[in-house]
């Protein structure tokens, strides 16, 4: 157990004083305390998460609706029937695709602007402190709010068509819910990228930019080649749990198309809502969830290991 | 494995079981002994009127300690969906709110868990008898006369508003009483930037009511009798799904923008004079259209929906005038309730003639109690209109399928709205959504079955 805890890169060359710390951490675990600590956490995980998930998949399996809520436990087995039924009839590859465009495309879309609002006030300005803290609030404001102000923002005689000069366009239906999705969720989530990037930027010595400016090096240059690889791994960080919150974001789309929802937006969250909680059909729901979890886990561990999140630190 | 492993592994289980059986042992804040016991009932909020929602809280409260010696818990639910997901939890768990109040549509899926009280003769007696109650309002209380779960306790008919000053300028001296000259009346007075119609397409609840009411009086309807077969792909439900997107893309009566309108949109169409005609009103519009911000205060009057459907002279026989479904709220006590008693009492103070006047008064709900709704139609006569459009009314079937049925028709009006959006729709794409709509209805109705 003491040498399971130990990691590789402590020692290593990339961690500068590692084989202290990893005969420090030794001796802290010898001591018994990490994992006692670690207790509370696990209890709330198996709790909040574990549970609840066996419980789906074992529904999952069941056809469980409102004729049979009140007796779950006898609701009748139905093997894979949910999970043919989510293939089929609803429309859960249409879903994952919905989702998995939206929140690749916001990604890619409040990505850079969320990169360059960083670089933007991370000199020293007068000001600076405002700026941060006004760049914060799209972010702080709740999912609920931000829907609720934008559906009449994007209403046909709304701000939104009055300021482009667009008359009676309708942004709520049909295919411009989509991309009226897409913005708003951008408007709502660049800030994440921004304070992702400004972490890491700020953890840049002041000497390197300095070196830098006396090599006369571009501004352009100095992002290609200083900024980007020493916040690499903040920045990746960042894009993949950007992409899998605006993945999982059922709020906005709930509230600012309501259900049933166009197809355009449906989801997968919203999906699995409408067939849980609005068709009553909680074994199909639960069978929809496992799937979605399942195809999306494929991506996401692709994703991880090509990025090297998951590495230990040091470990290339 | 070490004792350390053991006991990080085993906490964490006991915590969980431990908190589950917690959760699963909640009451739902009653204690025993006659006293001190505490009735809940789980009823809408009211955002719009929190003044007379406080007011009405207060009251009842008082009355039912007056009544009962008990004391009222009223615990309140924001929307549909905060109900639903209550009701599902409550019946899961069997604990919660000992009295619920159910929409009329909402009681038959409710009564499809079977996690509601069947009212016997004497619990009838108990909350008040039926006999004070108007006998068209218990017509979603259960899906016959001798098994009901729901106690009316709110009437909210649906009926047209209409602008009197337009129709006395366009010419036109009495409402419609048919569709064709509902929709005649509304090509006449469409000019001049007033549309003849205000409709909210894009509205999650009304537009399968147009749907329902036109299949209904083509002699259709969207289940069979014996409810075991769902019919929303039958000739009568496409054709009456046409007509209410004709009213837009052929009659031309409403306003193009409304393919994205809400029925706030549409009220708010019709009471700022841009709209003749909102066809699906209920009586609680009478606080918007007499508002301060009102553009019609003084220029309305209500009168009950047609009873005869598009294309048609007369009703055909046997079919139904639907002028509207049975609309409003009923009670419906919770089958693990360990205070039936109270629950009863509670119906009865909630139906009597002193606290329906003030519901109506508070909130605008017309009074589900006979005497009371005399007293409100006495000192408002503007709202008999509803009155009629409630001996009129026809009730939705009585199946836990309801809510595909419901959401269905929704869906297949939200994937129509881009269409509509540019004038127009495509008939086949229409009957290819009913027919799935249909499909995950009969499933329903299958699964109910068995």
């Amino acid at each position: 157990m003491i040498q399971d805890t130990s990691t590789p890169g402590a020692a290593s060359p990339a961690a500068p004083g590692g084989a202290r710390r990893g005969r420090r951490r030794k001796e802290y675990v010898a001591g018994g305390r990490p994992l006692w600590l670690l207790s509370p956490t696990l209890a709330l995980l198996v709790l909040v998460i574990g549970v609840p998930f066996l419980i789906g998949t074992y529904i999952s399996f069941f056809e469980l609706d409102q004729y049979n809520l009140r007796n779950w436990v006898t609701a009748p087995f139905v093997g894979l029937k949910n999970y043919a039924d989510s293939l089929n009839a609803a429309l859960l590859l249409h879903s994952i695709w919905v989702s998995l465009a939206f929140a690749v495309l916001t990604t890619a879309f409040s990505a850079p602007i969320g990169f360059l609002a960083a670089l933007a006030v991370n000199t020293r300005f007068r000001g600076r402190g405002l700026v941060r803290s006004l760049f914060l609030v799209p972010y702080v404001l709740p999912s609920f709010v931000t829907a609720t102000v934008w559906r009449f923002i994007l209403r046909p005689d709304g701000v939104f068509n009055k300021v482009l000069g667009l008359h009676n366009m309708q942004w709520l239906i049909g295919t411009n819910s989509f991309w009226a999705l897409v913005l708003v969720d951008i408007w709502a989530a660049w800030p994440f990228v921004y304070m992702m990037t400004l972490a890491g930027l700020q953890a840049i010595p002041d000497e390197l930019y300095e070196a830098a400016d006396v090599d006369g090096v571009t501004w352009v240059k100095k992002i290609v080649y200083m900024v980007v690889p020493q916040i690499r791994h903040q920045l990746l960080l960042g894009l993949l749990l950007s992409t899998l919150n605006h993945f999982n974001n059922f709020t906005l789309p709930f509230v600012l198309f309501g259900t049933p929802a166009p197809n355009d937006v449906l989801t997968l969250q919203v999906n699995i809502y409408q067939t849980s909680f609005q068709y009553f059909r909680f074994g199909l729901g639960s069978a929809m969830s496992v799937a979605s979890l399942i195809l999306t886990l494929i991506p996401a561990f692709i994703y991880l290991k090509a990025s090297r999140l998951t590495a230990a630190p040091g470990e290339e | 494995m070490g004792r350390l492993r053991k006991v990080t592994l085993i906490l964490p289980l006991v915590a969980a079981s431990v908190a589950l059986a917690a959760c699963g042992s909640s009451t739902s804040g009653s204690t025993s002994g006659s006293s001190g016991k505490t009735l809940t009932v789980y009823v809408g909020a009211q955002p719009n009127y929190p003044q007379q929602f406080a007011q009405w809280s207060k009251d009842i409260t008082a009355k039912f300690k007056a009544a009962t010696g008990a004391n009222l818990q009223i615990e309140t639910y924001s929307s549909a969906s905060d109900e639903t997901t209550k009701i599902q939890t409550s019946i899961v768990s069997g604990s919660g709110p000992d009295v619920y109040v159910l929409g009329t549509t909402f009681t038959p899926v409710a009564y499809g868990t079977k996690g509601f009280l069947t009212l016997s003769a004497a619990d009838w007696t108990a909350a008040g008898g039926k006999s004070r109650l108007l006998p068209q309002t218990l017509g979603m209380s259960g899906p016959n006369s001798s098994t009901q779960i729901g106690i009316p306790v709110a009437m909210r008919p649906f009926g047209m508003i209409y602008n009197t000053a337009l129709f006395k300028a366009a010419g036109i001296a009495n409402p419609p009483t048919t569709w064709d000259e509902l929709i005649a009346d509304a090509q006449k007075l469409t000019k001049n930037g007033v549309y003849g119609m205000a409709v909210g397409y894009a509205d999650t609840y009304d537009p399968w009511k147009f749907i329902w009411a036109f299949t209904h009086q083509a002699g259709g309807s969207l289940v069979s009798k014996d409810l075991k077969t769902a019919q929303l792909n039958s000739p009568q439900v496409v054709n009456a799904t046409t007509q209410y997107f004709d009213l837009l893309t052929k009659d031309k009566v409403v306003d193009p923008a409304s393919a994205g309108w809400k029925d706030a949109d549409a009220m708010a169409a019709f009471a700022s004079g841009k709209a003749a005609i909102f066809p699906m009103a209920t009586g609680t519009a009478i606080n918007t259209l007499d508002g301060a911000s009102s553009a019609v205060k003084g220029q309305y009057a209500f009168a009950p929906l047609p009873g005869v459907g598009p294309g048609m002279q007369s009703l055909p026989a046997g079919a139904d005038p639907a002028q509207t479904i049975v609309s409003g709220d009923n009670l419906a006590i919770a089958s693990y309730t360990k205070n039936k008693d109270l629950a009863l009492a509670y119906a009865k103070l909630s139906t009597d003639t002193a606290m329906q006047v003030e519901q109506f008064n508070l909130f605008g709900n017309l009074p589900t109690n006979q005497q009371a709704l005399d007293q409100v139609l006495k000192d408002n006569p503007k709202l008999a209109p509803f009155a009629d459009a409630e001996k009129g009314s026809t009730p939705t079937a009585f199946t836990g399928a309801f809510a595909d049925i419901e959401n269905g028709l929704a869906n297949v009006v939200v994937q129509s709205l881009p269409g509509l959006a540019k004038g127009t729709y495509d008939v086949s794409a229409v009957k290819s959504l009913l027919d799935a709509a249909n499909s995950k209805a009969q499933q329903s109705l299958n699964r109910a079955g068995q």
